[in-house]
């Protein structure tokens, strides 16, 4: 029991994917490495092994990650000194590549507990673990595996590398490496390195392990990236607790926590960040820390780029959280829509792509302060009550509709499907509100489709279609969010799909049908509009029975007759040729709309 | 074949109802010319039968002999070549066709496939130059665009083509192309003059009308000649021989637009009008036209309705229905209406009980 305590950590790749968040050209590797990394992780948990080797591999593709992604940073930079006259602004500022070329992320590792933005609790699991292992390490033969999830930059392996100094154990770490490539394994080979799978160099790693605490970190992915993913990561932390592994999760970091690690950092480089930016690159991270402090690196560097935008955008911020819909709505309209672009041309700032059914999920359950904020928004004018409606708990409509890239017809089409299933039981008033909202939003639409073939074709985004798109989106959404003001307890709802689609796909097949029949069977020399086919000649013919059915062999005997008469057209082979095609128009038709 | 086809007069001599129109469209084509028409009226008036009566005197028994084309029209629009298929009914001299079958692709019909069909002039047995008809249905059913677009049409081919129009209602036909046309009103035929039909039929089938029945199918008919004699060939189906108070059998879907009335009055709540909507959709899958279901649905709910309210409840189908005309998912707007009346109606409950 002499021997150092030593902590095993085994990043699950997607890590290394996380880091790069700029590094675009690595998007290709990172693939074939997660699948790879995948297979590793389950065999380390069928051998439930512990190492005890310390692992300097993987030390170089590390270097090779961030080489990729300072690139950005140094285009930037080299820009950025071709300028003279800034640099003594930046110097001013603390300029951060003046004294070194370190990334902050690094940099500013945390060295003690104190400084880990993790929540405490948290901390204290992690710790807890660790310290119940090494007192109890020979006795006990389980539980040698801690699985920690959360998301990318919560903190995970720093939390690991500082409790263990914090104990005194040596970390070994696992680093995914990279594949190499064949050109790599060709020159390699030509230069006499022997050439070692990856796979073996992980097992060697495991192998030569015995007792000793491992940990696992699983980066989950958001749910909105591919569900695939998210479903193996899921599943490889159901195995490992199954076997035996506790697990830890952790959250997405908290916007203060953040905040107080950014005035930190800033403290130390001499930034003179104003605290708006802090504030609101913290927002932007999403949780996520290593994002945050790139960021602000990255905003540090030019520093004279973002002011401008300063201002402007972050009024906007301000004013969304408090104010009610409609102020809200009419600064948008103000405004139109170029706030929302300077947001996501910020050069930092999480993708923050929704899909559409978080989105509606969002829409549909309305969340909304509880709090009376009637203080507000008074000194703008008063509205009546029942025009009052909370803040919402969430970002301003559009921006949620930006973020999850829809167009506004499915997205209507949806909320008239779902809407229903979120209102109390007595709240009909509320379902008129929402039912009218929808109705315009639907005539808003079909403007739009009318107005498509005559307008001429203006450029980009103030396309008069376009406009129409996001205002009858506009419309429909926020329709909803006002009308529901009794939604119904919060209870689970499976979103369905409009069945509208389906009745469309079905009545343009009936109404082909009918369209054949009505020339087949009743009158050769005239023909019905459709309606009054539909509506008296079918029920008609259904209550005749099989009268109808004599008849209409009789009819058809007729038109036979008359086909060879006149020589028209088989009408028989022409049904068949238009079942097929139908069916493809009918396909084109759905999209068309 | 049913005994509204059966007993359809063939020529303009024979009409029972709209004799009067009859003889006058009889005059104004002995010069084997006439303008552009118009008919419009309440359907079952007898547009069609005019219509083709007056084909078949224009252009003797030729105009019988039809053939049925489902052909794709390639039409360029602008950037891309659209496919339309659409099924059109001619003979030598005429073609008949419904441009709103093709939804909202309808201009390109009337702008593209009619100029085609216009261009193309037939000529005569004796040489001279002679004018095709073009029967189009629905008229009011088509976009405004098209609509513009088929005034453009009348103007250049008036020469070669002569435009028959038949639609419900001239008030969604535009100003424009209805100054074009010799417009001739089709009225519902009276109560009466059904029942002197239904007779006819009666005696033509060798059966017994009793005059009660008669009068009472003329009554359900809602003074719809077609109506009429279909319900009356299905009272034949149903019970022979007849008796005075028989049955006289409503429409499927409209026993089931009552049955939603009755939904509607029962209860209202969201979970209510979800179920509304679900059966909304029956009726729209098998193509009931939603203009048809929202006015039948108003009366039926007008029917169980306090007579304060109507006016209310009118003035909001109203509403509706020009809502559904200018979107494009009817259900959105029929929904609305079903949303506003329970309201209404639930106001008006927990007004008067308390």
């Amino acid at each position: 029991m002499g021997k150092r305590p030593v902590v095993v950590i085994s990043s699950s790749d997607d890590e290394d994917g996380g880091c790069s968040v700029s590094a675009g050209c690595n998007s290709s590797r990172t693939k074939s490495e997660r699948s790879v990394g995948r297979k590793k992780c389950r065999r380390l948990k069928k051998a439930s092994v512990l190492n005890r080797q310390l692992c300097k591999q993987g030390h170089k593709e590390e270097e090779a990650n961030f080489d990729a992604l300072l690139k950005d940073f140094y285009e930037d930079f080299h820009g950025h000194s071709m300028a003279p006259g800034e640099r003594g602004r930046r110097q001013k500022l603390g300029s951060p590549w003046a004294d070194s070329r370190e990334l902050w992320v690094d940099k500013y590792r945390p060295r003690s507990l104190e400084e880990l933005a993790v929540h405490k609790k948290k901390i204290e699991e992690v710790k807890m673990w660790l310290e119940e292992w090494v007192r109890t390490s020979k006795e006990q033969f389980c539980g040698h595996v801690l699985v920690i999830t959360g998301q990318a930059g919560v903190g995970k392996s720093a939390t690991i590398n500082v409790i263990a100094s914090q104990l005194g154990a040596e970390v070994c770490e696992w680093k995914t490496p990279t594949p190499t490539l064949w050109q790599e394994y060709i020159h390699n080979a030509n230069s006499g390195t022997h050439y070692i799978s990856k796979l073996e160099e992980f097992e060697t790693f495991v192998e030569r392990s015995t007792q000793i605490p491992t940990v696992i970190l699983v980066t989950e992915y958001g749910k909105a990236e591919s569900g695939d993913n998210t479903k193996y990561s899921e599943e490889l932390v159901l195995s490992l607790e199954r076997a035996g592994a506790s697990k830890v999760a952790f959250n997405p970091l908290t916007f203060n926590s953040i905040k107080k690690t950014l005035s930190r950092i800033c403290r130390e480089e001499q930034c003179n960040v104003p605290p708006e930016w802090i504030d609101h690159i913290a927002k932007a991270s999403g949780g996520d820390i290593r994002h945050a402090i790139t960021s602000l690196q990255y905003f540090c560097l030019r520093p004279d780029l973002m002011l401008p935008l300063n201002l402007s955008s972050l009024s906007i911020t301000q004013s969304r959280g408090k104010s009610e819909d409609l102020n809200e709505m009419s600064k948008l309209i103000i405004n139109s829509d170029e706030n929302l672009d300077y947001e996501f041309s910020l050069p930092f700032g999480r993708d923050e792509t929704l899909t559409l059914f978080h989105a509606l999920g969002k829409f549909l359950h309305n969340k909304r302060e509880t709090v009376d904020c009637s203080a507000l928004g008074r000194d703008l004018f008063t509205l009546k009550d029942r025009y009052k409606r909370f803040p919402l708990k969430m970002d301003s409509p559009e921006r949620v509709l930006l973020q999850m890239h829809g167009q506004a017809r499915p997205i209507a089409d949806f909320l008239h499907e779902n809407v229903l299933d979120f209102l109390s039981d007595e709240a009909i008033e509320d379902a008129w509100i929402v039912a009218s909202y929808l109705s315009d939003a639907d005539c808003l639409l079909s403007t739009s489709l009318h107005g498509q073939a005559w307008s001429p074709i203006v450029a980009g985004k103030h396309d008069p279609e376009n406009v129409t798109q996001l205002v009858s989106a506009s419309v429909a959404v926020r329709g909803v969010l006002f009308g529901n003001s009794h939604p119904s307890p919060s209870r689970w709802h499976a979103i369905r799909s409009p069945k509208l689609w389906q009745v469309e796909k079905l009545r343009w097949h009936n109404k082909k049908l009918m369209l054949l029949e009505k020339f087949e069977a009743y009158n050769i020399f005239s023909s019905y509009g459709m309606s009054v086919m539909a509506t008296e000649y079918k029920p008609t013919l259904k209550r005749l029975g099989f009268r109808s059915l004599e008849d209409l062999q009789v009819c058809r005997k007729m038109t036979e007759c008359s086909k060879m008469e006149v020589g028209v057209y088989d009408l028989l082979d022409h049904d068949e040729v238009e079942g097929g095609t139908s069916m493809e128009s009918e396909e084109d038709e759905i999209e068309d709309w | 074949m049913l005994w509204v086809d059966k007993y359809r007069p063939k020529t303009l001599d024979k009409m029972i109802v709209h004799q009067e129109i009859a003889m006058n469209l009889k005059k104004l084509v002995s010069e084997h010319d006439c303008p552009h028409l118009l008919f419009y009226g309440p359907p079952g008036a007898g547009k069609k039968t005019l219509i083709m009566a007056l084909l078949k005197q224009m252009f003797g028994p030729g105009a019988e002999k039809v053939k049925i084309e489902n052909k794709i029209w390639k039409v360029d629009a602008g950037t891309r070549t659209l496919d339309l298929e659409l099924t059109t009914l001619s003979s030598t001299h005429h073609v008949e066709l419904n441009p709103s079958d093709a939804g909202f692709q309808d201009r390109y019909i009337v702008q593209e496939i009619i100029k085609e069909m216009a261009k193309s002039r037939p000529i005569d047995t004796k040489g001279k130059k002679g004018f095709k008809v073009l029967v189009l249905n629905e008229v009011d059913k088509l976009s405004r665009e098209a609509q513009h677009s088929l005034r453009r049409t009348m103007e250049k081919y008036s020469a070669s083509c002569r435009l028959i129009l038949c639609c419900n209602s001239s008030s969604k036909v535009t100003e424009a192309v209805r100054s074009r046309c010799l417009n001739v009103r089709v009225n519902a035929p009276t109560e009466e003059q059904i029942i002197r039909v239904l007779e006819f039929i009666g005696k033509k089938e060798g059966l017994s009308l009793p005059t009660g029945l008669g009068s009472r199918i003329a009554a359900q008919s809602n003074r719809s000649l077609r109506r009429a004699i279909l319900s009356f060939e299905t009272c034949r189906v149903q019970q022979y021989p007849f008796t005075e108070n028989q049955a006289v059998p409503p429409m499927d879907w409209e026993q089931y637009v009552s049955e939603i009335a009755t939904d509607i009055v029962q209860e209202q709540s969201p979970k209510r009008l979800f179920l509304v909507r679900g059966k909304l959709y029956e009726l729209l899958v098998n193509c009931i036209p939603p203009e048809i279901v929202l006015k039948k649905l108003l009366s039926e709910l007008l029917k169980k309705l306090d007579s304060e309210l109507k006016h209310e409840v009118c003035h909001w189908a109203a509403y509706y229905e020009h809502r559904m005309r200018m979107g494009q998912k009817a259900i959105f707007h029929i929904e609305a209406f079903v949303a506003k009346f329970m309201s209404i109606y639930k106001q008006f409950l927990i007004e008067t009980f308390g």
